[in-house]
């Protein structure tokens, strides 16, 4: 798998508007900015309600991300291009996600919605219509998701690579600082892990570094490519777009995403944590 | 009678907007030409230069962020490829304002 097969710029975008197996996605938490403008044909996912168990904490299970893509008109041998607010942060999810339900063809858009918006191209208010489908997924792949003992099992031994900014890994902030500082029950980051803030990966506009710098980033920094990689965050989001980066831009095996993240490792009863650098 | 006091009175006082509560808040407006710069991005940075955060700008250009006390930089990018930054002092309670001209 090369680059330009998992992600594609604004000239391939706009090159592939009129094709109907084609589907533009704009995916983000907070889906208000797709109300008032997004890239043309594009339909939105909304990360919370359409991506998440609306009771317990996890994802909609297969069934209901067959009904989802099936009611959004989305087909299995559809290329679907995902792109969003947060440089990308949730469209990486929703890219990892689509590849944990075993999706062929999915792609990001290089920059998403900031790069887009920067090179003042066109945003629309039209809402396009497809026509429904009859969605299969598979079984979870279980390759790319990382679960709390899997991690708690990994410290020392796999590479753990917590993306959060360096004040979050440190401890001196709980989220992100465009949150409320409400999250875990505890600061910190899990012992053994390497701190390389997803900013490191991307460029200011929000497009993904080259490969090279990006293999350089993560060397650098102590991922030892030998081994098998656990990348985490706060809730799963930015890691998705280091797994990304890991897995689908340099080709790394066994790169896993742990979705629990911080804001569940931090409140687990008796698990070890660190404040401070990395040691 | 001091909010020290322990009877419940709210850390602060009635002066501090009550969304600022116990946040370290650095908030803001982006102007060009005289106008809301209301297409944009404002990324905050700590210290060290890191990035931590990042927002769109509002309608109005505005931006907020949940900061913690020390000192931070807030670098804003827009189109045509307009940018600027400001260094600004937050701390606990305290609402920050770094409003910026492009």
């Amino acid at each position: 798998m090369s680059r330009s097969d998992v992600l594609v710029d604004a000239a391939w975008v706009e090159a592939h508007q009129g094709d109907p197996n084609v589907v533009l996605v704009e995916v983000d938490e907070d889906t208000s900015a797709y109300d008032k403008g997004h890239i043309r044909n594009a339909i939105k996912l909304d990360w919370k309600k359409d991506l998440q168990d609306p009771v317990r904490r996890d994802f909609v299970d297969k069934a209901g991300f067959e009904a989802l893509l099936s009611d959004r008109g989305i087909g299995n041998d559809d290329t679907v291009v995902l792109y969003g607010g947060n440089n990308n942060w949730f469209a990486a999810y929703a890219y990892w996600y689509f590849r944990l339900y075993g999706h062929r063809n999915v792609k990001l858009l290089d920059g998403g919605r900031k790069k887009w918006e920067l090179d003042s191209r066109e945003l629309v208010e039209d809402v396009p219509q497809r026509a429904k489908t009859s969605y299969t997924a598979s079984e979870q792949d279980s390759s790319i998701r990382a679960h709390r003992d899997e991690v708690v099992a990994a410290i020392g031994v796999k590479n753990l690579v917590d993306v959060r900014s360096p004040d979050e890994f440190t401890g001196k902030l709980l989220a992100p600082a465009h949150l409320p500082q409400e999250s875990a029950q505890r600061p910190g980051h899990i012992p053994s892990a390497r701190n390389i803030p997803w900013a490191k990966s991307a460029n200011e506009d929000g497009t993904f570094k080259s490969d090279d710098d990006l293999r350089a980033l993560y060397g650098g920094a102590g991922v030892d490519f030998s081994k098998d990689t656990i990348a985490y965050c706060r809730i799963g989001e930015r890691s998705a777009h280091t797994w990304f980066a890991l897995h689908e831009l340099l080709g790394q095996a066994n790169v896993k995403n742990y979705d629990g993240s911080w804001t569940e490792y931090g409140s687990l009863v008796g698990v070890p944590i660190e404040l401070g650098e990395a040691k | 009678m001091t909010a020290g006091d322990g009877c419940g009175a709210p850390a602060g006082g009635v002066s501090t907007p009550a969304d600022v509560g116990n946040q370290a808040v650095v908030q803001g407006h982006v102007t060009h030409d005289g106008a809301a710069v209301a297409t944009g991005y404002a990324r905050l940075l700590n210290s060290g230069g890191d990035f931590v955060a990042e927002v769109p700008l509002g309608e109005d250009g505005g931006f907020r962020f949940f900061a913690a006390p020390g000192t931070w930089t807030v670098r804003v990018l827009a189109p045509g490829g307009l940018s600027g930054e400001k260094s600004v002092s937050a701390d606990i309670g305290k609402l920050t304002t770094a409003d910026l001209t492009l």
